[in-house]
This record gives structure tokens, sequence and C-alpha cells, in this order.
């Protein structure tokens, strides 16, 4: 199988060529490639080097916690590149809606937002406190909110819609 | 007499005071809400005592309840650890009246350090000099405060005259800037203080913020246990501390003046026990008061590292009525101690909190390592509390020594389940400016970002995340043939038929 990866702006071409064996950019390499104790926790030993990361897939893709660091990827296969090409995939991110959702249990301090109010990448959106401490949500791209579903005083459960961002 | 202690504590520190407490041999007592009921703490106590809801306005905080859990466990003393019920003094006086020993500082130490003005003015009776702002105790509206700014001057912080910990503190730029740091700041205040009044401090710019440990008798005799670096913070919540401080460095003349004003200040409110008297220090090295801390801090374990005392067992020591196990002649700092807080926080994302269950808690190890931790695998983080979950410290012949295990310690630990401050610190590490000690309180909240650097291995990254979607892919590609194969077409048609009769 031939995936398409990219992250940090540069792109691989990685082929799995069996359980064992990998190319990338042409490349051959030898894997060896484990899960730890079923955990979002993997170790990877390639050709003598031994790597291991946290990897969690997320709304902005995988997430990859190596040494400290923190990629975002994206890995594409033969089939989601051709529907691209295709236009199958067009519904780019910033078309969606964005649902800003309780990341924690916690009491909503104030929404400095209206309904319909047009907002910036980074502006403020909700306070909620939880943990003895007041935590700034804000809008992860620019949008108008819409739809708002708590209000200031209110206990929220994680998850809880909080509103909507188009 | 002290046989039995009870804990009015969780977490973390409620595990090191038990640590000290089986160490000397005395009996403990643990109390838990609903949400703890399989903490460390509860697990770790020869007693347990539920006092109540989650919350901890209804459990950790309500002093009736803690000392009535004391009265039926026959415990004889109480510590309260660090936040909750440890600066209360009107709690340290009920626990006198119930015939118990408090392991703190005299209910009137306590309330004059609680009060933000009288220690100011307590400090500057001493001769210690403090920094520019308006008097705690004339309980200002939002409007004089706005009046008062000017005279303060820019850039202040406004802060919780009940404060401590960071909390209820905003800071103001300018004028313009007030209004909403007031109006922040007094919510929080009322919300972690149940007072909400405040008052304005000038922040003294490229300031450090060092801090000063201090043991005191119930005789008098006061000694200090050298300072401790606190200027790694971020909206001033402490993330990193060492003790040296780097900026005092090889100033034994600095460090023994510094100490000299710490127990002075503990001297002029009759303080015994442990506690913590912090400064701020400038860029010309001068020293202003800030406030003391009349309890064992977060960040105790750096001082313990660097002079071999312990400083909870010397805190139920002097609650014995012994006299302090030192002199001050005898204290000697060796080597460099620095301690990371690891909370449920994720740095890659504003530092929200971050609440689930460890899945997997492996912790480091090794020469020099020590980790005071309330957590394990199993262990459910809940919201109602504080997001420590444990201290990382690691001990060193020299600084660099130091940071260099602890970069090592960092990449040992595995925890798993909740997001965490480890990556945060690891690239803290890193930043030159932290490993040449070139930095003020402003540093995280300026001039620090954890995604600053390129990261160093995308590539090896791109290969562990294609391999992770792959696999993922070929588990989802096998379910899906296993279920076409499951009903053959024969079965298929002769339900349809069935069905049609």
């Amino acid at each position: 199988m031939k995936y398409t990866t990219s992250v940090n702006g540069n792109t691989y071409q990685i082929e799995i060529n069996s359980a064992h064996q990998i190319t990338v950019d042409g490349e051959i390499f030898a894997v060896d490639f484990e899960s730890v104790s079923h955990q979002p926790l993997y170790s990877l030993l390639l050709d003598g080097g031994s790597h291991e990361a946290y990897i969690e897939y997320d709304a902005e893709g995988w997430q990859v916690l190596h040494r400290g660091d923190r990629y975002t990827v994206s890995v594409a296969d033969e089939r989601m590149q051709r529907l691209a090409q295709l236009g199958g995939l067009q519904a780019d991110a910033a078309g969606r809606e964005f649902l800003l959702k309780a990341p924690m249990p916690g009491l909503v301090v104030s929404v400095p937002v209206a309904d319909g109010q047009p907002v910036e990448k980074g502006d403020l959106l909700l306070v909620l406190e939880s943990m003895k401490m007041q935590n700034e949500l804000r809008a992860p791209r620019a949008g108008t909110v819409q739809r708002i579903r708590a209000q200031a005083g209110q206990s929220v459960e994680q998850h809880a819609l909080l509103l909507a961002l188009v | 007499m002290i046989n039995k202690i009870l804990i009015a504590n969780r977490g973390e520190i409620a595990v090191r005071i038990l640590r000290a407490c089986h160490e000397l041999g005395i009996a403990t007592v643990a109390v838990y809400s609903d949400a703890d009921r399989n903490a460390m703490h509860v697990h770790r106590a020869d007693q347990a005592y539920y006092i109540g809801p989650s919350a901890a306005r209804e459990s950790y905080l309500r002093a009736d309840k803690i000392l009535d859990a004391a009265r039926k466990s026959g415990a004889d003393a109480i510590h309260p650890g660090y936040g909750f019920l440890s600066e209360r003094a009107d709690f340290a006086s009920a626990c006198a009246a119930a015939g118990l020993a408090f392991i703190g500082p005299p209910p009137g130490a306590i309330s004059v350090m609680g009060d933000k003005a009288r220690a100011r003015a307590a400090a500057l009776a001493a001769g210690v000099p403090i920094v520019p702002g308006t008097d705690a105790r004339a309980h200002l509206s939002d409007a004089e405060l706005i009046a008062a700014a000017a005279d303060v001057g820019f850039p202040l912080l406004v802060k919780a005259a009940a404060g401590g910990g960071g909390k209820g503190m905003r800071s103001a730029a300018s004028q313009a800037e007030l209004p909403a740091a007031l109006a922040a700041a007094h919510s929080e205040a009322l919300a972690a203080f149940g007072d909400g009044t405040l008052y304005l401090e000038r922040l003294l710019p490229n300031a450090r913020h060092i801090e000063v440990q201090i043991l005191a008798d119930m005789e008098g005799n006061v000694i200090h246990l050298g300072e401790r670096e606190c200027s790694i913070q971020r909206r001033h919540q402490k993330l990193l501390e060492e003790a040296p401080s780097p900026f005092v460095g090889d100033d034994e003349e600095l460090r023994q003046r510094m100490g000299a004003l710490a127990c002075k200040v503990a001297s002029a409110v009759g303080y015994a026990n442990a506690g913590t008297v912090e400064f701020l220090m400038d860029e010309d090295r001068n020293l202003f008061f800030l406030e003391m801390n009349t309890r064992l801090q977060v960040e105790h374990p750096v001082t313990e590292l660097v002079t071999g005392i312990d400083i909870v067992k010397e805190q139920i020591r002097i609650a014995r009525g012994r006299k302090l196990s030192r002199k001050q002649s005898e204290v000697r700092m060796t080597g460099h101690a620095i301690e990371c807080r690891i909370n449920s926080e994720d740095p890659y994302n504003g530092f929200l909190p971050s609440i689930g269950t460890i899945t997997t808690s492996i912790l480091p190890t090794g020469p020099g390592v020590r980790v005071d931790t309330g957590v394990y695998a199993g262990y459910t983080v809940s919201p109602y509390y504080d997001s420590l979950l444990t201290k990382l410290i690691c001990y060193g012949e020299s600084r660099g020594e130091a940071l260099l295990r602890m970069r090592r310690a960092l990449e040992d630990y595995r925890l798993i389940g909740v997001k965490t401050t480890i990556p945060f610190h690891q690239k803290l590490l890193d930043s030159h400016r932290f490993m040449a000690g070139k930095f003020t309180t402003r540093f995280l909240d300026e001039d620090f970002h954890v995604a600053d650097k390129p990261p160093t291995n995308p590539r090896i990254a791109a290969i562990l995340a294609t391999l992770v979607a792959h696999q993922q892919g070929q588990q989802t590609a096998h379910i899906q043939q296993h279920n076409v194969r499951d009903t053959s077409n024969w079965k298929w048609v002769g339900r349809w038929e069935r069905m049609h009769r």
C-alpha cells in the first residue's frame, strides 16, 4: 500500500512493502512496529534506531508526540488521493462547521460572543471554569458564531455542545 | 504528644505527608470526598474517613467535617498540606480549641500574613522593602482602584487580598486593560477564596521571583534553608522551580542577606513551623517583600534535596514542641535540584485541563530522581481539584547535571490517559535562555512558546503516523471482510424467501 504523508510542510512517499519493510522516498528500510500494551503508545525500530511515540487521531489529523515534539501529520492512501483528484474530497476544512464542545465538565463563566457575530482565528469564544482555573476557549479559525447553547453561570458536562462556528 | 496525624488534604501532598508520618512511626488518617474514594492517599493511610461530596467546598474545605473525622479517628494532630484549609487562621484556632495540634504556624501569624496589607505593613516594620501598591485593607471598589492605578503606576498587577497561588491575579499594562483585569480577578478570587477583595501592586519589569524557606520552632529560633528560584511561571502559576537560584549563584553574601530578611519577617509575626517568604528581585538585585506563605510549599522538595533536611518531618518535630534539629551554621546547600510540576493540562492547547483515566504510569527512576505523585494507572482524574498530578524532582552536583538528568527523567516518564505538561517541560529544558538561566517572571508569557522551535524529526513522525494509519486501515478492512463472509449468499436468499412467503 502506498501513502502520501505530509508533516510540517514536508511530503513523503511511503510504501508499506511488508510487515517488516517500508520504502520512504525510494529508500528501503527494515522496520519493526508494535503498539505497547494496547495503549496509543507505539514502538518503532527503524534500521536499528528505536523510537517511541504517542499517536492519536483527532479532527486535525494524526497527532504524534515524539521526544517532546508534537507533529500534526496527514496520511493519504492511494484511494483517498484519487478521490481528492476527482474532486470527491473538496469539502475542505474551512467550509465545515466547527462545533465548540466542552473539553471537560465545568462552569461557564462568560460567553463574550453573540449569535451571528463574525470572529477571527484566536478570538475568545467562551470562558469555562474547571480545576479552579478559568480556561479561555478560542476560535480555531475565522467564522461566524451560531447556535450558542451555553450561557454564563451554567454547568456543562464534558463534550456538551457550547456553540457552532460556521 | 503526637501519635496519630490526620491529613486534611488530598493528591500528591497528602501522600508526601503520609510518607513522613510512616517514617516517623506515626499513625495516619486520610479524609476523602466522593471523587477520591480510590485516590492514592486513601489507599496508603492507616485509616480513612469520608467527608462529603466531590466539590471542595463541601468536603476538603469543611472544617467541621474534618474536625469530626479527627475526633472519630482519635487523631491528635492535623496536617493541612497546602491549599484548602492550610492558610485559614480560624481553622488553626478551631484545631487548638478541639485539643488538636495544628501542624503549621500559630493562628495569629496566619491571619497577619493572610491579609496582604497587614503582611506588607509587618514586612515594612521589620525593615524589609515592599513593592509599591494600594492598601488591601481599604477594600477599595473597582472605581477607587481605577482611580488609584495612576499612583501605583503601570504595568501593574491586580491581586486578591485573600489570594495565593496565583489565583485571582491579573496584570494590566495600561488604564484601558484595567477594567477587564479587575472583573476577571474579582470572579476568580470569589470562586477560589470566597472573598473578592482586590488590591493593586506595581509590576516590576524584569523581576525574578525568588523565595526563602524558613523553619521556626516554638522557642523563637528561626533559620532559613536558602532560596528557591520560581520565576518560571505561566500566568502567575509556577511550573518549574529550582534550588539554588541561578541568579543568586555563588553570591553567598546575597543569599545570607536574603535569608536574614526572611527570618526577620518571620520573627516579626511570631512565626513557628515551616514557612516561605517570597521576594521579587529586580535587575540590580534589589529585594522586595512579596508575601509569606504560611504553609508547606508545593516546591519544598528542591530545598530538601539540596539541604538534606526533610521539611515535613521537621514540621512535625516543631509541632511536638521540640527545638529545631539544626542551627543556621549547620545548614548547607550542596548541588542543585529542579522540580517540574506535571499537571493534567494540554501544553499544545492553551494548557487546557485534561481529565480521564490514567491507563499507564511508569515512573522514572535511577540516580538523582524523586517522584512525588498522587496518581497511578487506573486512577481517574476528576475536574474537581487542582490539575497538579505529580512532581518530578531531579538532583545533580551542578545545575548542568540536574538539567540533563531532568531531561532524561522526563523522557523516561510514561503517563498515559490524560494530556500532561511533560512535553512542555521537555521543550523548556531545550530552550537556550532557560539553560543559560537568563529568564524573568515574564519569560513564559512573553518569550517562550512550546511550539517555537521546529521539531527535529518530521520524517520519523511521518513514518510512525503512516504505520499507525496503515495498521488501523488493515484492521477495518479485515472486519468488513469478516462480516461479508459471515452470512453466505445462499443463507441470505433463504432468509429473504422465508420473509416473503
